[in-house]
């Protein structure tokens, strides 16, 4: 009995230790071994010019060495917020060739791009560059700003680079907050064009944005909820489609559409990403939408947006609202 | 009674004689002590003593006959030896030869060469998070291509002085990025794209002249198929992102034409044209990189850009084994004909022969030399191989006019000051022995020398 004991610890220890964490392929992203050179890659442990021991003053440079719009070292462009190349480019196109990726040439990041998205100049994006730290809603009321624990927003403040269990490689950990985000309907074969996430994606903005993460039902007219600044969308609600509520997802509305978290077949669930991009967008505002009053903003009564800021949202003006509520 | 102290027979002369006249005493003084006289007289005892000591001669001499005699012949055994071994060897290696005939090589005599790095003289600014740089053949013209802003190829002077600027029709900045270029014998420049996914070809001048849009069509061609031939003077431009083919005949309107974005199934990104005016670009599709080789046409316009005749060849695939990529980077030629591609991801070079069969990878590993992430590449004509490391912040040389590669030096450093790197991406030489490095994250190009 002992004997067989002894073997099935053996078998469970070798299955543990065979988990490894989400890596590129050929990229420093994890899939490491007891001798790697891969710390070399990005690192120096005597000499390194930035912090972190990063080769790199920039975190933000060193990654668009491949992430760049060269496209030098992978085919997730971030820069354009474009993925590059596959052979699966169109449907019904001549390769037939599905590849290792669902995603077709040329197809926009569900992310969204830091300098362009859809071909042009963003409107607004996450100052992933290095210079700032104020975060809107951090541990803060809405409409207020609050300095990140961990220092200036990067690349690596939201994505770990060693690897991480989360979707897209998001770190477990964001401004000292647990983060846990499932990836579901995909396998090997990547599909960066839809989105490929569960329940979980709004606890990484909410790490940093913690006041804007209401899940409160009814908290559009909830007056404890609007203590902290006012009353807020709810987040992370399951939306039902069929019947009066179309799928936003497959339908939308005017020909625009807004991706839900996966949860079940006849529903999903709005998040954060649901109607922003974590990178950047070039989503154009106008009019109403250009710019607006913010009571709770610094100095109380002299917060407006300022004119023309997108604030991430996926689409024109206030296309988000409509794609669900289609006033 | 008298006892010897020895036998004689087992002393040597001196002291078989020393015995005998010691015992001859003894005898005498025994007898004077008994009043007796021993011998009849000494004359005797002396005639012994000599003869003895006679025969002791006699027999030293014998032995050492034989002594020299056994010296000579060990020694003439030790000679046989000798010989036999040195016939056996000689014997191995005529069989062998027999064997494989070949012809003995030449003695080479090795030549002391002093191998230095190169020193910095200045930088030219003027453009946008740079990727690319080529020369034109002589080496006048300065093409570098940008990823940031207008992400246009910019062409400067050899004093930097920026003197034109290439961008390809129809397009806006956030639909293009070039990123490689090469030229021809003819001064003609290729670009490649990375969102176009095409090749796009300018003269020498600057004007655009064609794209190669997959490794078996260009634009030329393609129209040319679809309205049935193509007259002399027709323009035409193509958009990915818009898949339309537009084109106008001389004093004729502008056509537009469905754009075979569905067929494309490459994505282009390093270039190399040898003096040979073969073509060899590295295609990093998704889970199909490869490298391509083709012989570049003469003609001005590429109508008879027909692709199977041009494409020599394809080899390599995606992976990280022997004879696969992952994202390579660049292609440079040596003099012995091999094509070296830098495996970006792989952290190493790759080698192959003339008839494009692997030989071997090198730079990967602890040795001295090894690259972290290699980019451009450029071989010089002394057979020096170029390697921009772009995370190793540097440039690493080889030499690779032998049979294997010989690390020689590196050069550059992390920094933003003069001689110093911020990922740089790209290296051409020219035949002054000028370098030009391109220095991304600095917007620059560094301009070294020998």
């Amino acid at each position: 009995m002992k004997k067989y004991l002894f073997v099935f610890v053996l078998v469970l220890v070798a299955m543990v230790s065979t988990v490894s964490l989400a890596s590129a392929n050929g990229g420093p992203h994890g899939g490491y071994s007891a001798t790697t050179d891969a710390c070399a890659g990005c690192h120096r442990a005597h000499t390194a010019p930035g912090p972190r021991l990063l080769l790199a003053n920039s975190t933000y440079d060193l990654c668009v060495t491949c992430h760049g719009s060269a496209g030098a070292g992978a085919n997730t462009n971030v820069d354009d917020g474009l993925y590059l190349s596959s052979r699966d480019d169109a449907p019904g196109g001549a390769n037939g060739d599905v590849g290792a990726t669902n995603t077709p040439d040329n197809a926009p990041l569900l992310g969204g791009g830091f300098v362009n998205y859809g071909l042009t100049a963003v409107s607004s994006t996450h100052n992933a560059d290095g210079t700032t730290a104020a975060a809107w809603g951090n541990g803060v009321n809405r409409g207020v700003t609050a300095n990140l624990a961990a220092g200036n927003l990067s690349c690596a403040s939201c994505h770990d680079p060693h690897g991480s269990p989360n979707y897209r490689i998001l770190k477990a950990t964001i401004n000292g907050n647990a983060v846990a985000v499932q990836q579901v309907d995909e396998g090997a074969a990547k599909d960066y064009d839809t989105e490929q996430w569960g329940t979980g994606m709004s606890s990484v903005c909410a790490a940093c944005h913690s006041a804007y993460h209401v899940t409160t039902g009814g908290s559009g007219s909830d007056p404890v909820v609007a203590a902290s600044g006012g009353y807020a969308h709810d987040i992370d609600m399951n939306y039902s489609y069929g019947g009066a509520n179309v799928n936003p997802e497959a339908i939308g509305f005017g020909g625009y559409t807004l991706p839900l978290a996966e949860t079940a077949p006849a529903f999903g669930r709005v998040v954060c990403s649901t109607c922003h991009m974590s990178h950047g967008t070039a989503a154009q505002m106008s009019g109403f939408a250009a710019g607006s009053y913010d009571p709770f903003g610094p100095g109380l009564g002299a917060g407006a947006i300022p004119s023309g800021d997108s604030a991430l949202l996926r689409l024109d003006n206030r296309g988000v609202c409509e794609v669900c509520h289609q006033k | 009674m008298i006892q010897p102290k020895s036998d004689p027979m087992e002393l040597n002369t001196n002291e078989s004689l020393s015995v005998v006249e010691t015992l001859a005493d003894d005898i005498e003084n025994v007898a004077m002590e008994a009043g007796e006289k021993p011998f009849p007289d000494n004359a005797a005892v002396d005639e012994a003593a000599q003869t003895l000591l006679e025969l002791s001669e006699n027999d030293d001499e014998a032995f050492d006959e034989v002594d020299e005699e056994e010296k000579r012949r060990r020694k003439l055994l030790l000679l046989l030896l000798i010989l036999l071994l040195f016939l056996c060897g000689f014997s191995a290696l005529f069989c062998r030869y027999l064997q494989q005939p070949k012809p003995l090589p030449d003695m080479i005599i090795p030549q002391a060469e002093v191998h230095y790095p190169p020193h910095y003289l200045f930088s030219f600014y003027g453009m946008d998070r740079p990727v690319g740089v080529a020369l034109s053949p002589q080496g006048d013209r300065i093409y570098v291509s940008e990823t940031g802003g207008e992400r246009l190829v910019r062409v400067f002077d050899r004093d930097g002085n920026e003197i034109d600027s290439i961008a390809p029709p129809r397009t806006r900045s956030g639909e293009r990025s070039p990123v490689y270029l090469a030229t021809d014998s003819d001064g003609r420049l290729f670009v490649t794209d990375r969102l176009q996914h095409a090749i796009y070809m300018y003269g020498s001048d600057g004007s655009y002249l064609d794209m190669i849009l997959m490794p078996d069509l260009s634009l030329s061609s393609y129209v040319d198929q679809h309205i049935g031939g193509l007259l002399l003077g027709t323009t035409y431009s193509y958009n990915i992102f818009q898949d339309n083919v537009f084109y106008q005949a001389v004093d004729a309107d502008e056509q537009i034409l469905p754009g075979p974005r569905s067929l494309i199934n490459w994505s282009p990104l390093g270039i190399h044209i040898d003096a040979n005016n073969t073509m060899f670009v590295t295609d990093v599709v998704e889970d199909h990189n490869r490298t391509l080789e083709f012989s570049v046409p003469d003609e001005p316009i590429l109508v008879s850009w027909q692709g199977v005749d041009l494409l020599k060849s394809d080899f390599g695939k995606s992976g990280q084994g022997k004879g696969e990529f992952l994202f390579p980077n660049a292609v440079a030629t040596d003099s012995q004909g091999r094509v070296y591609v830098s495996d970006g991801n792989n952290g190493r070079i790759s080698v192959w022969g003339e008839k494009r069969e692997f030989l071997f990878n090198f730079g990967g590993g602890p040795a001295d030399g090894a690259l972290s992430l290699p980019r451009g590449i450029f071989i010089d004509q002394r057979d020096r191989l170029f390697v921009i490391d772009a995370v190793g912040q540097n440039v690493k040389v080889y030499d690779v006019s032998g049979s294997e590669p010989g690390f020689l030096y590196a050069f550059g450093d992390w920094g933003i000051d003069d001689g110093l790197f911020n990922y740089p991406n790209d290296i051409v030489v020219d035949e002054s022995g000028r370098l030009y490095v391109i220095d991304r994250e600095n917007n620059r190009v560094q301009v070294w020398s020998y």
